[in-house]
């Protein structure tokens, strides 16, 4: 029989410690242990046939650390391993019923947006690791010790992309149930399950007594069979050398109270020993097994959140879409990114649970883009998003680097759209909305829709696609065109519920296109739709009567306990205005009356763009309040800030200040032409992540008129240089925090001489001294961001047109 | 989870630029508090240490490890470890939140983003100060006295040895951090470290071997210790 066949079926048994033997038999501390599979080959074969002659039925190769970042002859290791382990079974007599797996551990890097590894090389570095295993004859690939879920993904995906072989993916998580990286048991397995893993697992970090109730949860939520390997004990330190406390006997003691939660693969892990697996095995094999049960929960998730559809409605911020939002489009148009995790940090303050991200714009290459965002907008929220297009390659490149399970939006019942949509979610997983329209259009009646709908979920399961990974969109459509829409609406959300114990959807707004007094009818049909069992509410929560409807739907449903959320939103509620006293605005008399000079040197952002409309009401030009009052007020603070008598943090405020007084112009003038001194390039160098230095100079110079093309950080040098030729650019400012990456600085500067000899290129950060900057041939150091002002000015003097 | 030590408040100006500041906006005031609360109950603290016997020579320092004898070359780091018998290495973090919080204030406020940054620079010292002195009393009661910390990066020790501090104690796998390719650590609130063991309480401060006196950016450093 295959391991697929048999797992869930029965027990089966994985090896134990690996690292802990291969010390006693003399593994050097900074050794690696893979290399024995050339040098040491025998000791290797050893190692495994000990757990094939224990009854382990899945034998780890000695493959945990093989890849491309220790190794430049990864498929040589790896097939030697692959080789040893098949001899080991062999010798031992366990060819009929024990299974050689490819090890995978962690690459010992963090992904991006956090680290510096990209997802998809993570992909290309797993990839290279499991085809070599599999083309040796691999049974199965254990994918372990994984404490970032995005990572693991990044290795599913590649075991996906080289074999067929069936997946395992074994997690550590801490005491209180957390990867290292914030995400919990219940949102990491519905992400590995969207995958189609075959189990999934838990592995080292601490002792099985300490993994027992980690052990419940995973019991509780995971439909799939699951694997528990724990060390032998927690580790502890005798004289600079790892121990492990927890013996054989006591070990299969407490695994046997582990398997009586209902799991279904077992072994161990760091410090454990062929006895300890082999007298484990003994006690749980007279333990009854249990096949695992299907859970009937549907999450959809982010590396730390995980969010629940089917109990209490969900709110789905719409505001990331483009359609009928000029500023967005043209935040779109500029690549400004800042502006859509505006939105995004908006709308998660407001309440929203989950994102809509929809970035489709005829004119932008929307696969790059639709990457780059969810890729941003994780780097700054936890909630999970939901990505919606109608560009299959936006959505396969979307789901691929999204971390977590996604909602995605959508597909519908034309045939050739399943083809093309349910493909990428049975790959990558995800929470479907589906619509229920087809080649003969939108059905009028719910029955027309609840049949298409009826299809939908048919078609899902020929994917694999479990049921409650769909959501059934009622498809709101605007009252004013069909006076029966809403009812039609309303009727098949019920359905959905009633006939298909399913979930439902809306584009709530839609229901009242072309009315005046768009949020009366919108509010009141959210209410509505909730009373017949919608699901997820995609809506703008920064709207108040929107929230409103549904904090109060939660409160008289009893969604709300203590009704804690309805409480603390509505403390401050003015009556008659379904809206809520702004904490925010100026309405302290001392701030009220700070002219625009004034809020900006102290810093007030709010009185400040206040104060601003207040200016350009009363009739007085933009540019002649900027020239007469904030560019002025700001000279002084950065005047004082150069003396030594304004520290940072009070520059920066002002420089905040100034700034949102700046939006209010740029809304004003919306469609005239900006002025600006001149564009300057900001980048943090290769190799270094940190940006908040570079980003305050960004603010500043901004402030001072320039137009600022911000690359980001960790760019390598070809980048900055390009982008200084595409753009003509006069002065280049780079950043770089440490000694080892001032070496990435000095690069740049070299290439910027070569292919661009007249770009200035102007350098800070903690490092850096006048002397560092003019060893790596740097035209100037700034010592902080007025600095940089300061040199742009002397540049760019005389050239104003 | 909560961070379990206080963040000192005159720590996060110090780390902000604040020299001998007695009067701070109430609009800055507000953002320090919020920050200092928000690290307070979102960091996620981890530490891994482990003990080694040393020998110290002039210009470099052997430490014994399982099966590995490592030779760190420095100068500094021998003086600071003269007449040692042993050291702690260790490594410790207070977790991705203060990145995240960091990258999501970027998007708004350049001040807001600073703050955070200061307080996440003294929330690691709180807890690795904190720390500190649990070790100091657990050697005291057995006789020992602890050297103050120090870092790869810090005087001539390379920054290279970085690697050497993550083979030895596993530190991605124990506590989560991972090391970039210019050796930087992630999350960025993190410190790697070695604290000397003695035996004579006298040598135990070791002062003008470590701190600020000690280090080569001493001359130009905003937040050099001392400074007014």
């Amino acid at each position: 029989m295959t391991l697929r066949e048999r797992l869930g079926k029965e027990w089966l048994f994985c090896d134990g410690g690996t690292g802990s033997i291969l010390q006693k038999l003399g593994l050097k501390g900074g050794e690696l242990p893979e290399l024995w599979n050339l040098n040491r080959p025998e000791d290797i074969k050893n190692l495994n046939k000990g757990y094939f002659e224990a009854g382990s039925n899945i034998v780890n190769t000695n493959t945990f650390g093989a890849n491309r970042f220790k190794f430049d002859n990864v498929p040589e290791i790896v097939t030697a391993a692959v080789k040893l382990c098949q001899q080991a079974r062999k010798e031992a007599g366990r060819e009929d019923d024990a299974y050689v797996a490819i090890d995978v551990g962690p690459t010992g890097k963090l992904l991006e947006p956090m680290g510096d590894l990209p997802f998809n090389e993570a992909v290309d570095v797993f990839a290279e690791i499991i085809k070599a295993g599999y083309e040796a004859g691999g049974d199965v690939v254990v994918i372990e010790t994984m404490s970032d879920s995005y990572e693991a993904k990044a290795a599913v995906v590649a075991a996906k992309e080289v074999c067929d072989l069936p997946i395992i993916v074994t997690m550590v998580y801490d005491e209180t149930g957390k990867l290292l990286t914030g995400g919990g048991v219940e949102g990491t397995v519905a992400m590995l399950e969207g995958l189609k893993v075959d189990a999934i697992g838990i592995n080292c970090g601490f002792g099985p007594k300490q993994m027992l109730p980690i052990a419940e949860r995973l019991v509780k939520c995971c439909s799939l069979p699951i694997v528990v390997n724990p060390n032998a004990g927690l580790p502890r330190t005798e004289n600079g050398k790892t121990v492990y406390d927890v013996d054989p006997q006591e070990f299969a003691e407490i695994m046997g109270d582990i398997a009586k939660l209902g799991v279904h693969v077992m072994g161990g892990c760091c410090g454990t020993t062929p006895d300890h697996i082999s007298t484990m095995i003994k006690t749980v094999k007279e333990i009854p097994f249990t096949v695992p049960a299907a859970k009937n929960t549907t999450y959809v998730t982010s590396f730390a959140d995980c969010v629940e559809i089917g109990k209490k409605p969900v709110i789905i911020g719409e505001r990331i879409n483009p359609t009928g939002k000029k500023k967005l489009q043209q935040a779109l148009r500029d690549n400004n990114i800042d502006y859509l995790l505006t939105e995004a940090l908006k709308q998660e303050e407001a309440g929203a649970h989950i994102l809509d991200v929809n970035v489709g714009l005829p004119e932008i290459d929307e696969p790059s883009m639709m990457e780059n965002v969810i890729l941003q907008i994780q780097s700054v929220t936890n909630l999970p998003l939901q990505i919606d297009t109608t560009n299959i390659e936006a959505l396969e490149r979307g789901m691929r680097i999204y971390n977590g399970k996604p909602m995605i939006n959508s597909v519908n019942g034309k045939e050739e759209n399943i083809k093309a949509v349910m493909p990428l979610v049975a790959k990558y997983g995800g929470v479907l909305v589906a619509l229920p329209l087809d080649e003969g259009g939108i059905p009028e009646t719910s029955d027309g829709r609840i049949a298409i709908a009826k299809r939908l979920y048919e078609a899902a399961d020929k994917y694999g696609i479990p049921r409650k990974d769909i959501v059934i969109d009622g498809l709101a459509m605007t009252i004013s065109s069909d006076p029966n829409s809403a009812i039609a609406t309303l009727d098949t959300v019920r359905r959905v519920r009633d006939e298909f114990d399913g979930h439902s959807i809306l584009g709530v707004s839609n229901i009242s296109f072309g009315l005046p007094a768009r949020e009366l009818v919108n509010s009141h049909f959210l209410t509505m739709a909730m009373q017949n069992g919608l699901s997820c509410a995609i809506i703008n929560p920064c709207n108040g009567p929107m929230m409103a409807s549904y904090r109060s739907f939660n409160a008289l449903m009893n969604l709300d306990p203590n009704l804690t959320e309805f409480i603390t939103s509505f403390k401050d509620y003015v009556a008659g205005t379904s809206s809520v006293a702004s904490a925010k605005s100026s309405g302290t008399s001392s701030v009220a009356v700070l002219t625009l000079g004034e809020a900006i040197e102290r810093g007030v952002v709010g009185r400040a763009s206040e104060a601003m409309r207040e200016e350009l009401a009363s009739g007085r030009d933009s540019l002649e309040i900027i020239d007469a009052e904030l560019i002025p007020s700001l000279d002084r603070v950065g005047k004082g800030f150069e003396k030594g008598t304004v520290f940072l943090p009070q520059l920066l405020m002002s420089a905040d200040a100034a700034k949102a007084a700046f939006a209010v112009v740029k809304e004003a003038m919306a469609d005239k032409p900006r002025t600006t001194k001149g564009q300057v390039i900001l980048a943090t160098v290769k190799g270094d992540i940190h940006d908040i230095g570079k980003n305050i100079v960004k603010v500043m110079l901004e402030n001072y008129g320039y137009d600022v093309i911000d690359l980001g950080k960790d760019v390598p040098p070809e980048v900055i240089v390009d982008c200084a030729i595409e753009n003509n650019i006069r002065v280049v400012g780079l950043s770089a925090l440490m000694t080892t990456t001032v070496a990435s600085m000095e690069e740049t500067i070299k290439l910027m001489r070569e292919k661009k000899p007249d770009t200035k290129v102007i350098v800070g950060g903690a490092v850096m001294t006048p002397e560092y900057a003019d060893k790596i041939g740097a035209d100037a150091y700034a010592k902080d961001a007025m600095g940089t002002v300061r040199y742009c000015d002397s540049v760019f003097e005389g050239m104003i047109l | 989870m909560p961070l379990g030590v206080d963040i000192p408040a005159k720590e996060v100006q110090r780390y902000m630029g604040y020299h001998g500041i007695s009067e701070i906006a109430p609009e800055m005031q507000a953002l320090i508090d919020k920050a200092i609360d928000r690290l307070s109950t979102q960091s996620h603290p981890r530490i891994v240490s482990k003990e080694y016997l040393i020998d110290v020579n002039e210009k470099s320092v052997i430490i014994h490890a399982d099966n590995e004898d490592l030779n760190l070359e420095s100068e500094s780091l021998a003086r600071n470890l003269k007449d040692c018998c042993g050291a702690i290495l260790l490594a410790a973090t207070i977790g991705p939140s203060c990145d995240m919080l960091v990258r999501r204030a970027s998007v708004t406020s350049a001040a807001e983003a600073s703050v955070y940054q200061a307080a996440g620079a003294a929330a690691i010292e709180a807890f690795l100060d904190d720390e500190n002195d649990r070790l100091k009393k657990q050697y005291e009661a057995k006789g020992y006295f602890l050297r103050p910390r120090f870092s790869p990066g810090y005087g001539d020790l390379k920054l290279e040895h970085q690697k050497d501090w993550f083979r030895l104690l596993d530190i991605s796998k124990q506590i989560g951090i991972e090391l970039t390719d210019s050796l930087l650590m992630v999350p960025t609130k993190s410190v790697s470290a070695i604290i000397g063991i003695c035996r004579d309480p006298k040598a135990a401060g070791c002062p003008g071997c470590a701190g600020c006196g000690n280090c080569n950016m001493h001359k130009t450093c905003e937040f050099s210790k001392g400074r007014a």
